[in-house]
C-alpha cells in the first residue's frame, strides 16, 4: 500500500487498534480465554453489528433511519412468536419470509421518504412508533421461542463459535462486496455525496434510495432473527428499539461513516460495534455500575463525531 | 421587515386553517363518542395535559426553525424534575435555581457543540440523551439521593385550578411562557435571526450574523422550556421516575411537524405547533376513549403523524 492509501485507511486502522486494545484488556480481565469466551464476544456484537451495517448503508446514501431498531424489534417479535415449537424446516422457511418482510418494510420506508418529500428523520421517527406498536400488538409480553437446531445454527453452542462468526462475515461477503462493486454501490456514494449532481449525471435517486432502505431493512431483519436465535425469546419494548437505533448510529459513525453522506464502508461499523461492546463489559468487569457505560458510549459517540468533523475540515473536505 | 414576516408566515397561515379544521373534526368525533368530553372539567384536564407538551414542542420548534432538532429534550425535562424534587429539600427556590442552571448547562453544551464545532444536531442530542440517562441512573444512588416526590406547591402549580374551571395553573403558565415565546419568535431580533439561519446559515453568516451565538441561544431556550415542562410533568405525576418525559419525545417532534414547521429550518410558526399540540392531545383522549391498548395507540399515533406530515408536504408544495 502506498502512503496515500494508508492515510485513507487511517480511521479504520485507528478503530482496529482501539478494538484490539480493548479486546486484550477484556481478555486480561477474564480468568481464562477460550473458544467459549470468543463465542460470547461474537454473540455480544452480532445483533448490533448487523444493525450498524444496515444503518451505515443508509447513511452513506445520505439518509438516516431512526426506525431501524424498531424494524429489528418487530422481526424479533414475529420470529419468536411464529417459530416457537416449529420443526427445523418450517423455522427456516419462516426465517426467509421474515427476511423478505424486513426488506419490504425497509423498501416501503424508503418509498415513503422518496415520494412524500418529508424529511427522513420525521418519516422514520413516525414509522419507529408504528413498528414498535405493531410489535407490541403481535406480542404484548416478552416470550416466544425458536427451533433449537436453527438457534444452534445461528448462535452455535458451548464453545462452537463458528456459526455466529459466519453470520457476521457472510453479510459482508454476500451483500456488501457485491454491492460495493455494483452500479448500485456507485449510485449510493454518488447520491450521498451530492444528490443533485448524481441526479444530473443520470442516477435514479429515488430508486437508489428505496433500494438502500430495503437492504437496510434486510440487515435489520437479520439482526432481529439473530436476536431471537441468541436470546431464544423476544422483547417488544420501545426502549430496546431506541437503544438499538442509537447504537446503530454510534456504530456507523464510529466505524468511519460520515453523517454528511458519501463516505465510509461496512467493515468499519463491525469493528466499531466490538468497541461499543467492550466498553460496558470492561466497566462491568471492574464492578462499575453499568449505567456508566451508557455515559461512556454517548460521550464517545459525540467525541468521535466532533473529532471526525474537525479532522475532515482540516484536510479540506468541508462537508 | 413586513416582507420577512410575510415570507415566513404566509404559507403557514393557510395551513393553520386546515389544522383548525382537523382539530375541530377530531373534537366533534370525540364528543360524539364520549359526550362527557364537552364538559368543563374534562376540557380543563385536556388543556392541563396539553401544557407540558406545548412547552416541550415550543423548544423543539425553535430548534427546528434553525434547522436543528433536540432529541435530548425529554431527558433534560426529566433531569430538571429530578433536581427540583431532590434539591428542594433545602428550599424550593434553591431547587428551582439548580434545575434551571442544569438546563442552561446542557443547553449550552448542545448549542456550542452545534454552533461552534459544527456537530450534527441529531447525533449531538441523541448522544446527550444517552449521557443524561446514564448520569441520572447513576445519580439516583449517588449525588441525587433523596426523596423523589415533588414539593406540594409545585404539585398544585401543575394541576390546580386557577381562579375558575377550566383554567388551570399549567395552562396559565403555558399561555404566559408560550406568549412570550411567540413574541420572541415573531417580533424580536433574535426571532428573525432564528428564521434567517434556518433558511440559509451561510447567507446569514456572510450578512454578519454570529450564527453560533444564535444557535447557542436556541438550544439554551429549548432546554429551559424543556425544564419547565419537566417540572410540570413531575408535579402532575407527584413523584419523578427516570422515564418521566420519555413518552413525550416523539409527540414533541410530531406536534411541530404537524404544525407545519419544516425540519430543514426557516419555515414555520409556533401557532402551528400549538395546533399540533392540541390535535395530539385530543387524539390521545380519543384513543383512550375507545379503550385501545398501548400497542394500538402507538400504531395510530405513528400513522397519524405520517399522514399529517405527508398532507402538509403536499399542501405546501402546491402553493
Amino acid at each position: 500500500m502506498t502512503f496515500t492509501q494508508w492515510r485513507r485507511q487511517s480511521w479504520n486502522i485507528a478503530i482496529i487498534v482501539l478494538a484490539i486494545g480493548l479486546g486484550l484488556w477484556r481478555i486480561n480481565q477474564l480468568p481464562q480465554f477460550g473458544a467459549y469466551e470468543a463465542r460470547t464476544f461474537i454473540l455480544g456484537i452480532l445483533p448490533i453489528a448487523l444493525l450498524s451495517m444496515g444503518q451505515a448503508l443508509i447513511i452513506i446514501g445520505g439518509g438516516i433511519n431512526l426506525a431501524i431498531g424498531a424494524e429489528a424489534v418487530l422481526i424479533n417479535v414475529l420470529s419468536a412468536k411464529f417459530m416457537e415449537g416449529t420443526d427445523f424446516k418450517t423455522s427456516v422457511i419462516l426465517a426467509i419470509v421474515f427476511l423478505l418482510l424486513g426488506t419490504g418494510v425497509g423498501a416501503l420506508t424508503g418509498w415513503i421518504i422518496s415520494t412524500s418529500g418529508i424529511a427522513d428523520i420525521v418519516v422514520t421517527l413516525a414509522t419507529s412508533f408504528l413498528l414498535v406498536g405493531v410489535a407490541m400488538f403481535v406480542m404484548p409480553q416478552p416470550g416466544g421461542g425458536i427451533n433449537q437446531s436453527l438457534a444452534n445454527l445461528i448462535a452455535g453452542n458451548d464453545s462452537n463459535f463458528l456459526p455466529p462468526l459466519v453470520w457476521l462475515i457472510l453479510p459482508i461477503v454476500l451483500i456488501w462486496i457485491p454491492l460495493y462493486r455494483s452500479r448500485l454501490g456507485v449510485a449510493m456514494y454518488a447520491i450521498g455525496s451530492n444528490k443533485d449532481a448524481a441526479f444530473l449525471s443520470g442516477v435514479n435517486v429515488n430508486l437508489t434510495r428505496v433500494e438502500l432502505y430495503a437492504i437496510g431493512g434486510l440487515f435489520a431483519a437479520l439482526s432481529g432473527i439473530v436476536t431471537t436465535g441468541v436470546t431464544l425469546s423476544s422483547s417488544p419494548f420501545a426502549n430496546i428499539s431506541n437503544t438499538a437505533t442509537l447504537n446503530s448510529v454510534a456504530g456507523a459513525v464510529l466505524g468511519g461513516v460520515s453523517l454528511a453522506g458519501g463516505v465510509g464502508g461496512l467493515v468499519g461499523p463491525v469493528i466499531a460495534s466490538l468497541v461499543l461492546f467492550f466498553i460496558p463489559t470492561i466497566l462491568l468487569g471492574f464492578g462499575i455500575d453499568p449505567s456508566y457505560s451508557q455515559i461512556v458510549t454517548g460521550a464517545l459517540t459525540i467525541i468521535v463525531v466532533l473529532l471526525g468533523g474537525i479532522l475532515r475540515r482540516r484536510t479540506g473536505k468541508i462537508k | 421587515m413586513t416582507s420577512l414576516k410575510n415570507f415566513a408566515s404566509n404559507r403557514v397561515s393557510k395551513s393553520i386553517w386546515a389544522l383548525l379544521a382537523i382539530l375541530i373534526g377530531l373534537f366533534i368525533i370525540t364528543v360524539l363518542l364520549d359526550p362527557y368530553f364537552l364538559s368543563i372539567p374534562s376540557i380543563g384536564t385536556t388543556l392541563l395535559l396539553a401544557a407540558p407538551l406545548g412547552l416541550l414542542a415550543a423548544g423543539q420548534t425553535i430548534c427546528m426553525l434553525t434547522g436543528g432538532i433536540d432529541l435530548s429534550i425529554a431527558m433534560i425535562a426529566t433531569g430538571a424534575a429530578f433536581i427540583v424534587s431532590v434539591k428542594s429539600a433545602d428550599g424550593l427556590v434553591e431547587g428551582l435555581i439548580w434545575a434551571f442552571l442544569y438546563c442552561v448547562l446542557i443547553g449550552s453544551i448542545n448549542g456550542l457543540a452545534v454552533g461552534l464545532f459544527g456537530m450534527n444536531p441529531l447525533i449531538m442530542t441523541l448522544g446527550m440523551n444517552a449521557v443524561l440517562i446514564g448520569v441520572f441512573a447513576v445519580g439516583v444512588t449517588t449525588f441525587l439521593q433523596g426523596s423523589s416526590t415533588m414539593p406540594d406547591i409545585l404539585i398544585s402549580a401543575s394541576s390546580d385550578i386557577f381562579l375558575f374551571d377550566p383554567i388551570t395553573w399549567p395552562l396559565v403558565i403555558w399561555i404566559v411562557i408560550g406568549g412570550l415565546f411567540l413574541f420572541m419568535l415573531t417580533k424580536t431580533g433574535l426571532g428573525r435571526l432564528v428564521y434567517a439561519i434556518g433558511d440559509n446559515a451561510q447567507a446569514a453568516r456572510l450578512a454578519g450574523v454570529k450564527v453560533w451565538q444564535v444557535q447557542w441561544a436556541t438550544y439554551v431556550i429549548c432546554a429551559l422550556l424543556g425544564g419547565v415542562a419537566g417540572i410540570l410533568l413531575g408535579g402532575q405525576s407527584g413523584a419523578v421516575a427516570i422515564s418521566l418525559a420519555n413518552s413525550f419525545l416523539l409527540p414533541s417532534v410530531a406536534a411541530v411537524v404537524i404544525g407545519g414547521t419544516s425540519i430543514m429550518g426557516g419555515m414555520g410558526s409556533y401557532t402551528g405547533t400549538i395546533m399540533g399540540t392540541l390535535i395530539l392531545t385530543v387524539l390521545s383522549y380519543l384513543l383512550a376513549t375507545v379503550n385501545s391498548s398501548e400497542a394500538v395507540k402507538q400504531m395510530i399515533y405513528g400513522a397519524i403523524v405520517l399522514v399529517l406530515a405527508w398532507t402538509y408536504a403536499r399542501i405546501s408544495r402546491n402553493s
